[in-house]
């Protein structure tokens, strides 16, 4: 069964049609709850991971950009190991960002409506209507950045998606109902093909977060147990890196071959 | 002993058709290997087939006409597609319009077996898949 990815500009709504979607589907609903295993399981702090799913790495957090980065991918590893079991309605973990090319995947965005969204700032927070819109604009601006910094594409290019609702042209009882129909399409349905993807794509982030522990800057590829992984290093510290890589990837379940390519470090000759 | 189950495998590359025969074979099937879809589209004219599996990029015709083709004609037929040039707009498309299955080429024969297997079970002949390969099939 599908794989249902659901977004939005506003956390509290994401929260409450992904839930809904979950209980009309029968699904499991996987959120930010998952963080304190993924913390535990990687001797992260969970307060600083829940904090790195909003914030970029800065100097004053005291959170470098290879912990930042190193942390996203322990996140993103474990949620697509959780994703190949299935019927999962997945919210609030980032995964419209980097679960891409998986056909039975289907990427929802809810878009809560510029004007009810002010309306909120305006009554939660007591702002008038001209700084409220102040605030919404930089909210915006800083998910854009954030998913940007994260995963290099921006969460706010609305081509990315499977299926984007309005709030403000469709009511969350509806949009639930929308979702789920969708989730219907033959086209969302499991294929050998798209399990295959999946299970190549979380073998990468696996390998790809067990070698972040000790070396920055990797690109990770993978199809049926065979790796891929692309790095740079200066050329006389080519052989050992190559010799590190292979065997710390090689420690990874699911890996059967392991291939380093090794750009020349340029910057750092 | 319950029928053999009757496949069509057409692809345009011959070793396909030479590698998978006796992986299918193997399983009870009985295999006609085409590498020319016209000729396989004369001969789903003529024969009702339980299994088609086809290539998607071929000359002349395509998979995805094949699979019209087909399910025009037989609507009970499954139809599996393989493909060395997948892509998730075209796995989509292809599961959209029905065909039972899509795999990317290389693949394992055992890969192919275990979709053979699951469509067995969805027309109510199931076959039991005991034979194992780690030999994949090239594209």
């Amino acid at each position: 069964m599908p794989i249902i990815i659901i977004s939005a500009d506003v956390r509290e709504i994401e929260e409450s049609i992904a839930q809904k979607v979950a209980d009309e589907m029968g699904y499991n609903l996987m959120n930010r709850r998952i963080l304190a295993d993924i913390a535990a399981k990687h001797q992260i702090d969970p307060g600083r991971l829940n904090e790195i799913m909003g914030t970029t790495p800065s100097l004053f957090k005291k959170m470098s950009a290879r912990q930042w980065r190193r942390n996203l991918a322990c996140v993103e590893a474990e949620v697509l190991d959780h994703l190949l079991a299935g019927n999962i309605v997945c919210q609030g973990l980032a995964a419209h960002l980097y679960v891409t090319g998986i056909s039975h995947v289907m990427n929802v965005r809810i878009l809560s409506g510029n004007s009810r969204c002010i309306k909120d700032i305006v009554e939660k927070k007591g702002l008038s209507l001209q700084k409220a819109e102040k605030c919404r604009a930089a909210e915006l601006q800083h998910r854009k950045k954030w998913s940007l910094a994260a995963y290099v594409c921006d969460e706010t290019d609305l081509s990315r998606y499977d299926l984007v609702i309005n709030l403000d042209q469709i009511d969350p009882v509806e949009a639930v109902k929308t979702i789920t129909g969708a989730a219907e399409y033959r086209k969302f349905q499991v294929m050998t093909y798209s399990m295959k993807c999946l299970a190549d794509l979380a073998l990468a982030a696996k390998v790809n977060a067990k070698l972040l522990d000790s070396m920055p800057s990797i690109k990770v590829q993978a199809r049926d147990g065979s790796v891929v992984v692309i790095t740079k290093a200066l050329n006389r510290q080519k052989r050992k890196k190559i010799a590190t890589i292979k065997e710390l990837a090689s420690t990874v379940d699911g890996v059967s071959y392991v291939e380093v390519h090794v750009k020349n470090n340029i910057l750092a000759s | 002993m319950s029928k053999p189950l009757e496949v069509l495998l057409l692809d345009d590359e011959p070793i396909v058709g030479r590698r998978l025969k006796p992986a299918l074979d193997k399983i009870g099937c009985r295999v006609e290997v085409f590498e020319d879809p016209r000729e396989a589209v004369a001969r789903i004219d003529q024969k009702e087939f339980d299994i088609v599996v086809t290539d998607i990029r071929m000359e002349g015709m395509d998979g995805l006409q094949v699979f019209a083709h087909v399910q025009k004609k037989w609507p009970r037929t499954k139809v599996i597609m393989i493909t060395g040039y997948a892509k998730i707009d075209l796995a989509r498309e292809a599961m959209g319009k029905g065909v039972f299955d899509f795999i990317a080429k290389p693949f394992r024969p055992d890969d192919l077996r275990q979709i053979i297997a699951n469509a067995a079970e969805e027309l109510g002949s199931p076959i039991y898949n005991s034979s194992m390969s780690k030999e994949p099939v090239e594209a």
